[in-house]
């Protein structure tokens, strides 16, 4: 079953707000440190993610089909 | 060998025999699963009851089936069966009715042959299933942005449509699991739909189903035109893409979807596009953060330096204003000073005059003081001699005229019992005492007479 220690939808739509976060005006420096260093320890994350490419590929058995 | 086997225990098999009815049921047991889908025209003649039908299926060369069908069969068709060599499909099996002797065609499922009837039925089913809210926008379910497990629902043997959608996936890391079905045919409905509740059931938490298949014509995507397919996609909990068929091929399955496109490869890039996007623009973000933060701290950097040398004007400003303000009242003060110094000049100099008329008059006071005290004392001689030479005169007068003295010449001094000097004897009484005193000595004495 698909594994859930890392969900990179959650974790590129964090990057993107932390992006878009940046651009907005009155930044608090100590946040501004926070959020990035958050956002960069996310897109490592997504790169590492997306570095491991091979799909799998798995045939579901069905032995309690019908008519088979 | 005889007497052995004569020997053997074994069941005495007795010859069965049926009653009708039981030979029947028997029979049919044993037709049940002959399933089999048979094509041919509608008879001349159907028979129409309110919760099913009968009808005769023929063949050219005048072969007959006689065939049953629940009233349900035809409603999911979608159109009513016409008489008279309407092409069709029925898939079921034989049974035997007990009542009339004969056999009967169970059908299970009815297909349409012929594409014009095709598009007929294709059309009212459409237009049944919008209205009951099948194919409504709002029915729609998201496809997740970024689709890592994915349920593949196609045939392994078709023509083509699994390896499309296999070499067309970029190697984003999918996991795809993959169910075989049938895609084309009266088994594919069941097949399908069997795979879609598979998936809901055991894999609920897949980010997508893909339903595929490569083209074909209108009647091979037949299973794709039916009702029961449309109510298990719409069923689905898990969002579903289809891509079935070619471009101009809307399939009833397609507009249930809860995205549809074109052809399995198609489905596959519509998968690949947000992760390609997403490979693109991670290291983009990487920039702009690095970016954003050097700004910041540019940005702020420029502010401290910028509010420093504003603090110093402001506080360089302050202090001279502060400073014009200590000289003004330096001013005041060394002007208010001057003012009390003359004035205390003055008093100084009127003290100074002032002690010395005062040192003066005392002078003088002293002086007639000292005058004053020598005049006394002489005054005082004077006037002391004069007084006792006075006195002197006037302690003898006194001397003269002392009663005491008249007393030595003989007179005497009679006085009441209560002192008091006894001047007329005619207020006094007999027997009264009085008192006489002399030069030495006194007499007490009572009245006798007055006369």
């Amino acid at each position: 079953m698909p594994d859930e220690k890392f969900n990179f939808t959650k974790a590129y739509q964090e990057i993107e707000e932390i992006n878009e976060w940046f651009q907005g005006e009155n930044i608090d420096l100590d946040e501004a440190l926070e959020k990035y260093e958050r956002g960069m320890e996310l897109i490592e994350k997504c790169r590492e993610r997306l570095k491991e490419a091979e799909n799998k590929f798995e045939e579901i058995k069905k032995k309690y089909t019908a008519e088979e | 060998m005889k007497i052995n086997q004569s020997l053997k225990v074994e069941p005495i098999i007795e010859e069965k025999v049926f009653s009708v009815s039981e030979f029947l049921d028997f029979l049919n047991e044993k037709l049940k699963p002959c399933w089999a889908i048979i094509q041919g025209e509608i008879g001349e003649k159907i028979w129409n009851y309110p919760r099913f039908t009968y009808f005769n299926l023929l063949d050219k060369d005048g072969s007959v089936l006689k065939c049953f069908v629940w009233r349900e069969v035809i409603e999911n068709l979608g159109i009513d069966l016409e008489s008279g060599g309407m092409k069709i499909k029925v898939m079921g099996y034989p049974e035997f009715r007990k009542d009339k002797g004969e056999v009967n065609f169970q059908v299970q499922r009815i297909e349409l042959v012929g594409e014009g009837i095709l598009k007929k039925q294709y059309e009212i089913l459409k237009k049944k299933l919008a209205a009951l809210g099948y194919f409504a926008l709002e029915r729609k379910k998201p496809i997740p942005r970024f689709c890592e497990n994915i349920g593949l629902i196609t045939s392994k043997f078709g023509k083509g449509a699994l390896k499309d959608f296999k070499t067309n996936l970029g190697k984003f890391g999918f996991r795809i699991f993959f169910y075989d079905v049938r895609v084309e045919g009266s088994f594919a409905i069941d097949e399908i739909t069997q795979a879609i509740n598979w998936f809901n059931q055991n894999m609920p938490k897949l980010d997508v189903l893909v339903l595929t298949r490569g083209g074909g014509d209108w009647e091979s995507l037949q299973p794709f035109n039916s009702e029961d397919l449309v109510k298990a996609i719409s069923a689905s909990k898990i969002p579903i893409i289809t891509g079935i068929g070619h471009e101009d091929d809307t399939t009833l399955a397609d507009l249930a979807a809860d995205l549809r496109v074109s052809t399995p490869t198609d489905a596959a890039k519509i998968l690949n596009e947000n992760w390609k996007l997403a490979s693109i623009k991670v290291y983009e973000f990487g920039r702009n953060l690095n970016l954003a933060i050097k700004g910041n701290f540019k940005d702020i950097k420029e502010k401290i330096i910028f509010y420093g040398q504003d603090l110093v004007k402001r506080v360089k400003k302050e202090i001279l204003l502060k400073a014009g303000r200590l000289d003004d009242l330096m001013r005041n003060l060394s002007l208010s000073f001057k003012g009390y110094f003359n004035d205390f000049q003055i008093l100084e100099r009127n003290f100074q005059q002032n002690f010395l008329t005062v040192k003066s008059l005392i002078k003088n006071q002293e002086l007639k003081i000292n005058q004053l005290s020598e005049d006394l004392n002489k005054d005082q001689s004077r006037w002391g001699t004069a007084a006792k030479k006075n006195l002197k005169q006037q302690e003898e007068k006194l001397i003269r005229s002392s009663p005491i003295l008249k007393l030595k010449q003989g007179y005497t001094i009679t006085k009441d019992s209560f002192g008091k000097i006894i001047k007329d004897p005619t207020k006094l009484k007999i027997s009264q005492m009085i008192k006489t005193k002399f030069y030495k000595g006194q007499v007490s004495s009572k009245i006798k007479e007055i006369e």
